[in-house]
């Protein structure tokens, strides 16, 4: 198909042609071809392919510093290879480190430091503290876990060598003292605190 | 000249700091008056802040508590006569004074408690006077126990051994015999009576509580 422009209009375009000179229906063309070609040089001229690539060759190289972030942040394939047999040795060592996890770490103790082992039967508890002159009374200082669930509740502490009273709160309010102390003193306010007679270390081995 | 008085002051705002708050307001006079008497006595004051502290955290009246802190000063004053009585050296340590006080509290006879405190002078008497506290718990004769004890110390068994020949005493009743010969059995092995084994993995996962540094 051809699509040629009347030479009358095109010379109008061009204005060499009064427009008055052309009938209402041409008129109409010329006014509706010269408002697109207004508004087709209204639009800015893009920037080629060839332009944008030359800009990114050109940008300045990053910093140790960005390039080292962008490896972190970005996806990296990682790939081990393992002979079977070496795999089944390093299960064997994770599964023995495991196992020893939740004993968790001996801890480093004074010379005049023993480990006291708080143990309390109280099977409907919510939670259980060991208050004594050893944290100043203050029941929410040393928590005794059952993470057996079995109502049995038990911490161990380091403490200074020699005697400590002490007593038992059960859900932050019932003082109790413990029945498995053997050794009681009054406490002058109506109750009686347990005594704790704590070894240095290095006799308790 | 001026450190003096700014140490002094400094000394008795500390055990303010740990009271306010953890004791009734209407009981830091008084506290305060028994810990100040305290310090000319030349007595420890850890002992009477802790003891405020004890009933602030059980709940106890403002009276109750200066009532008590002066109870505990006083023992403290009867345990530092009677290791002055007993020849022990001074100055006495909160500790010492302490585990007399503690021995007396437990019922052990004070005659005993200073023939004990004599036999260990030159060690703390704690662990000593709580191996006669305890053999006298278990229904042994006060003298008896602590003539067992004081060999014991005899024999060069140091002081936190003591307590395992107080548990060998027991042992021995229970294996059926008469409690004179059981005090006459572990006197006729001493020093070689057998430790108390700590229960396997007892050291594990300790933690030290929580508690303000000492003024």
């Amino acid at each position: 198909m051809k699509n040629e422009l009347d030479p009358r209009i095109h010379r109008a375009l061009d204005g060499e042609l009064d427009p008055a000179a052309l009938d209402a229906g041409e008129r109409a063309l010329v006014a509706r071809l010269d408002a697109l070609s207004r508004s087709l040089s209204a639009v800015p001229a893009g920037r080629s392919v060839a332009h944008r690539v030359m800009a990114a060759v050109r940008r300045p190289l990053a910093t140790p510093i960005q390039r080292f972030r962008r490896w972190v942040t970005s996806p990296q394939p990682i790939t081990v290879s393992l002979r079977p047999v070496y795999s089944l040795v390093i299960a064997v060592l994770l599964a023995a480190l495991l196992w020893r996890t939740p004993e968790g770490p001996k801890p480093v103790l004074g010379a005049e430091e023993g480990v006291a082992q708080f143990v309390a039967r109280f099977p409907e508890a919510h939670s259980v503290a060991v208050v004594g002159n050893f944290n100043d009374w203050r029941p929410g200082a040393t928590p005794l876990s059952d993470d057996d669930h079995d109502g049995v509740w038990d911490a161990r502490v380091i403490l200074p060598a020699g005697q400590h009273e002490y007593m038992f709160v059960v859900d932050g309010e019932r003082w109790v003292p413990d029945p498995m102390a053997g050794r009681y003193v009054d406490d002058d306010f109506g109750r009686q605190n347990a005594v704790l007679l704590v070894r240095p270390h290095r006799t308790q081995q | 000249m001026i450190l003096v008085p700014l140490l002094l002051s400094l000394a008795f705002q500390q055990p303010d700091g740990r009271l306010e708050g953890h004791v009734p307001a209407a009981a830091l006079p008084g506290i305060q008056a028994a810990i100040a008497k305290a310090v000319q006595d030349s007595l420890p004051t850890e002992p009477l802040i802790e003891k405020a502290l004890e009933g602030g955290a059980k709940g106890a009246s403002a009276d109750l508590i200066v009532a008590a802190v002066n109870t505990e000063a006083g023992r403290l004053r009867g345990a530092r006569d009677l290791l002055r009585h007993a020849g022990a050296p001074a100055p006495y340590s909160a500790r010492e004074l302490v585990s007399v006080s503690i021995a007396l509290a437990r019922g052990v006879p004070e005659p005993v408690v200073t023939r004990v405190v004599s036999a260990v002078k030159d060690s703390l008497p704690g662990f000593a006077l709580h191996a006669v506290a305890d053999l006298q718990a278990r229904g042994f004769q006060p003298d008896s126990s602590a003539d067992l004890i004081i060999a014991a110390v005899g024999a060069g068994m140091s002081a936190h051994r003591l307590l395992d020949v107080a548990a060998a005493a027991e042992r021995e009743v229970q294996r059926g015999s008469t409690r004179p010969q059981a005090l006459a059995r572990i006197k006729s092995i001493l020093p070689a009576v057998p430790p108390q084994p700590l229960p396997p993995g007892a050291m594990q996962g300790a933690v030290r509580p929580r508690k303000p540094a000492t003024p």
